[in-house]
């Protein structure tokens, strides 16, 4: 289809895309042109001047409305890596599981769901009770990722539905019929053709794990994330410092995504390119 | 686990002789540490404890922090709550995460019979007798009484007993903790756009001002605020209004239900920042507001004021406690934080944001003559005034609105509060914002 | 088409096996921090309580209350027309959106990129993305500035924002994303000879989307719907800011309870919550069962 003249539709498409798009960026732009703020400039229009100066802030590490950001971020990073490591793993055998029928499938999808469902804070509230009656203390590493979990596992398990739905299960019984073994079907078959999902699982992980804070926020124990701490100042006398740190988040996962996408293609390439030969 | 009371920890068993070991420990090290060259042994015992204080943003402020663990041969690590409803449940659910906390007046009614919190000897604060009556014997620096509606600094300042489990209103030698900042609350306004002066809460409710009226989220203080308005109106006539009865709360709910399907609400504030842009975009021309939000509208170049109604002001103060499993050494250590805290150095800080310190005599040598006189005293400012972080937030010349601390602070109509029929206002706010 | 279980299998362990293996840690993790801590929520929505405490003894108002009251009904109604004004937006502008980016863009690298835009804005920070709301629909926003320079309006509209149109300018944002990421995931499936076969029998493009996408990409709109539905439904800080809680739903509500620390009327709304949540899932699971369709 590609040297036909574009129908209509297309360019009808082209521009409720275009429309969408300018509607899911206009705070985005506010937010971004904020961050540039003079230094006596406040949180919303009119700009006071402009500068470069609640990046210094941030980056000086010291002034107005600046909380512990560096620290905050460094744990949530830390937290964030360990669960997206987690949700891939669990994720991605859980996943397998799913292309055959098992006793208590129904159960695990379900409680999968309750997971989505139940309000955050109900859930972080819950298990910070559950390690106080047991008498432990709660920590990032035990609890804080535990609670993160709850809410990344769900989507993990979703993205593999989606992922294993484009998987034919053919490939895999050719695979058997040629005398490999499990893992040699997991490595050589199954992995090539799921990768690409499973990147896209850890950074579901990795993302969903940085933005969390209601299950979060009562497990973590000692030393902010970094949406408490954002939040944290919300509360207070708060600076166009949260616009410095909001562009920089994009800048960030602008990079982490387009890092990925190159990843994926160029194992897209590989792989067709074995198919090929 | 169904037979236990959920949320609500157990009660740890008394440690007994806890005050008796604490006293000989603590006053002990605590005295050698601060009126004697502090001991070697000392010095290097402290080094490696940390103190946690759990707060929230306004106080947990890094250049506090900085200078406290300049001053103190210990560390102190502050956390900022994300908001109050995750402090609280902190505290109370994982209460040995924390070493020390402070806390809205409002808070400690969730403290009774919990056994979180910790007794803190009179003897072991150093600074108890300097600090202001209003919190030592709940009255006036003249003697008189200060207002009891809604939660009064002296309804929740002394444990009855070392148990630490109920509240006494009349002294005793266990206090809850120690006051650190408190101020008058009461109706910002946007005079440009209102052309008229505003002297009463009635106005709140004013027809004229549809649409453009901000009540600040929350059950408790969004409440406090109509009640001034609704008695300033005559509309309703409380017995006491920090503490409704369930007639009073229907009555209440019913009227703000019928402003509210009429527009008359722009928006509910839930914290500092949204109040600022609420107040600074001329989204709403008068609510209820904190002080250092009224100067942060006014450094932005627009105009705002923020003085007395008839009526009084709304008070609220905050509460630094320790938490009761501290032993030994942490104990100390969180005994001399709190100490240092209403030493001078941080209680001037505060005070250069518009809030008060409860030792105001250890605040006065941090501050200049200049700043002291603008914010205790009303006096006109003689030079520019700045805020903490070096920022021009009063021209010269100007005096605070509202006056002297006793003018504000001697005029309180309502404290913060939690009524006791909270859990029947809650439902009933329900009602309200789903109206 | 062969299934899994009828092939020989060589491996050492039954295949039933192997997946009851495979599902059990996350199955673990569900038990010990959602299944444990939901009982705990189910036992307290039945106890008494006052100012942050929960008493051990049995108070069945609770539920009276959040099963007859009109307030329930209130809420319900109105999480309810927010999740269906979202779901008929989300729905057929993700799908269309897909659409375009699948078949009409010719260039991978511009579908990669577009995706990237698409997906940027949910991971910024949630209360931050929130807060930038204000400067473009408050009163002295850049849209009411910019009607009113056209002359379009005399004075600003107070409706754009803290309102329940603000909140549904939010939730249209934030979740027309996952419609497009699981309908373009679906579409990515369906094999081009499919569409190059109907198109040369000479069927028109309409007739491509409705009677070949569509029918595919169902199980895709399925898992959006479902994550549409949850969201909406449990959702307390998009509602909370950009409606200036004076607009209560559900979320909200239980939200409303948590602040004031009343903990057994948010644990029994969020219980009744649930159960309402799953019965729309098993519904949608229905009309497309997303597992069935891996085992096939």
């Amino acid at each position: 289809m590609s040297t036909r003249k574009r129908p209509l539709s297309f360019y009808l498409l082209a521009g409720l895309t275009t429309v969408f798009l300018v509607y899911v960026y206009a705070p985005m732009a506010c937010l971004y042109i904020l961050s540039f703020q003079g230094p006596e400039g406040g949180m919303s229009f009119p700009m006071v001047g402009w500068s470069t100066h609640w990046f210094q802030t941030l980056f000086s590490g010291e002034g107005q409305g600046l909380g512990d950001v560096p620290g905050a971020f460094q744990r949530s990073i830390r937290l964030a890596a360990c669960t997206a490591v987690l949700t891939l793993v669990i994720s991605v055998t859980a996943g397998l599981a799913y292309r055959r029928k098992f006793p208590g499938s129904g159960a695990v999808f379900y409680a999968a769901i309750a997971s989505m469902v139940l309000p955050g804070i109900f859930v972080g509230f819950g298990i910070a009770l559950m390690f106080n009656l047991l008498g432990w203390q709660v920590n990032w590493f035990t609890s804080g990722i535990g609670a993160q979990l709850t809410w990344t596992l769900p989507f993990g398990l979703l993205i593999m539905f989606i992922v294993l739905g484009r998987f034919r299960s053919s490939y895999e019984e050719a695979a058997v019929d040629l005398g490999a073994s499990a893992s040699q079907r997991f490595r050589w078959v199954i992995l090539p053709i799921i990768l690409p999902g499973v990147i896209g699982i850890a950074m579901a992980g990795l993302t969903s794990s940085y933005e969390e804070t209601a299950r979060t926020s009562l497990n973590v124990g000692m030393g902010n994330t970094m949406p408490m701490e954002v939040m944290g100042l919300l509360n207070a006398a708060a600076t166009p410092v949260l616009f410095a740190i909001g562009t920089l988040t994009t800048l960030i996962s602008f990079s982490l995504i387009i890092l990925s996408l190159v990843v994926m293609t160029q194992l897209a390439k590989r792989r067709s390119m074995r198919t090929n030969a | 686990m169904t037979k236990s009371d959920l949320p609500a920890t157990k009660t740890p068993p008394r440690r007994r002789g806890l005050s008796r070991r604490g006293l000989l420990k603590s006053g002990a090290a605590a005295a050698a540490a601060s009126a004697f060259p502090a001991p070697m042994l000392w010095a290097q015992n402290i080094k490696d404890v940390t103190i946690t204080h759990l707060g929230q943003s306004y106080s947990t402020i890094p250049e506090i922090e900085a200078k406290a663990n300049e001053d103190l041969g210990f560390t102190v690590d502050m956390q900022t709550a994300p908001d109050p409803t995750t402090h609280v449940n902190r505290l109370l659910t994982q209460p040995k995460s924390v070493h020390v906390t402070d806390m809205p007046n409002t808070n400690l009614k969730y403290f009774t019979g919990r056994g979180v919190l910790m007794p803190v000897n009179v003897s072991e604060y150093k600074y108890w007798d300097q600090t202001l009556s209003l919190f030592t014997k709940g009255t006036y620096p003249d003697g008189t009484e200060a207002s009891k509606q809604g939660m009064a600094p002296i309804k929740a300042q002394y444990w009855a007993d070392e148990n630490a489990q109920e509240y006494s209103l009349t002294p005793t030698d266990y206090l809850v903790g120690v006051p650190l900042y408190y101020n008058a609350d009461t109706l910002g306004i946007r005079p440009d756009l209102i052309g008229r002066p505003i002297e009463s809460w009635a106005e709140l409710l004013n027809p004229e001002f549809s649409g453009r009226v901000a009540l600040q989220d929350g059950v408790s203080i969004g409440v406090a605020d109509a009640a001034m308005a609704l008695e300033a109106m005559g509309e309703i006539t409380y017995g006491d209004k920090g503490n409704m009865t369930r007639e009073e709360i229907d009555k209440t709910i019913d009227v703000l239900t019928a402003l509210k399907r009429e527009g008359h609400f722009r928006s509910f504030w839930t914290n500092f920042d949204q109040s600022v842009q609420l107040m600074a975009s001329g989204e709403v021309l008068l609510q209820s507001m904190w002080s250092p939000a009224v100067t942060e509208v006014r450094t932005r170049g627009i105009d705002c004021t923020y003085k007395g109604m008839k009526e009084g002001y709304r008070g609220w103060y905050i509460m630094m406690s320790a938490m009761n499993h501290l032993e030994g050494l942490e104990r100390d250590c969180a005994i001399e934080y709190m100490n240092w805290m209403n030493s001078g150095w941080a209680g001037a800080f505060i005070s250069r944001q518009g809030f008060y310190n409860s030792v105001p005599e250890n605040v006065k040598p941090f501050m200049t003559e200049n700043e002291w006189g603008y914010w205790y005293e009303g006096q006109p400012a003689t030079e520019d005034i700045l805020n903490p972080y070096g920022k021009v937030m009063e021209k010269a010349g100007v005096s605070r609105d509202g006056g002297s601390i006793w003018e504000r602070m001697g005029n309180i109509g309502i404290w913060n509060t939690v009524m006791d029929e909270d859990r029947y206002l809650v439902r009933r706010w329900q009602d309200f914002i789903a109206a | 088409m062969l299934s899994s279980q009828t092939s020989p299998s060589r491996a050492t362990i039954p295949p039933k096996l192997a997946s009851v293996l495979q599902v059990t840690p996350m199955a673990l993790v569900f038990l010990a921090l959602v299944i444990v801590p939901l009982g705990l929520i189910f036992v307290v929505s039945f106890l008494d309580y006052n100012f942050a405490q929960v008493f051990p003894e049995l108070y069945l108002e609770t539920w009276v209350d959040v099963l007859t009251s009109d307030l329930t009904l209130a809420l319900y109604l109105k999480t309810f027309k927010f999740l269906v004004i979202v779901w008929a937006i989300t729905a057929p502008l993700g799908f269309a959106i897909a659409y375009f980016l699948a078949f009409h863009l010719r260039s991978n690298w511009l579908r990669t990129l577009l995706v990237t835009a698409i997906a940027i804005p949910f991971w910024t920070s949630g209360p931050i993305r929130m807060v930038s709301w204000v400067p473009l629909l408050g009163r002295e926003g850049v849209v009411n500035q910019t009607l009113m320079g056209a002359g379009l309006i005399d004075e600003p509209l107070g409706w754009l924002m803290y309102s329940e149109f603000a909140v549904l300018v939010a939730y249209v944002q934030m979740l027309t994303m996952p419609m497009i990421a699981t309908a373009l995931n679906s579409m990515a499936k369906i094999p081009p000879s499919v569409i190059q076969a109907a198109r040369d029998a000479g069927a028109s493009e309409w007739q491509i989307v409705r009677d070949i996408i569509f029918p595919l990409v169902r199980p895709g709109l399925a898992i959006g719907t479902i994550i549409v539905t949850t969201a909406i439904m449990g959702d307390v800080v998009m509602v909370k800011f950009m409606g200036g809680s004076q607009v209560n739903t559900v979320g909200m509500s239980i939200i409303t309870d948590l602040n004031a620390f009343m903990y057994p009327p948010a644990a029994a709304k969020s219980i009744l919550l649930l159960i309402v949540v799953l019965s729309i899932v098993v519904s949608l699971l229905r009309f497309a069962d997303i597992r069935k369709e891996l085992r096939s």
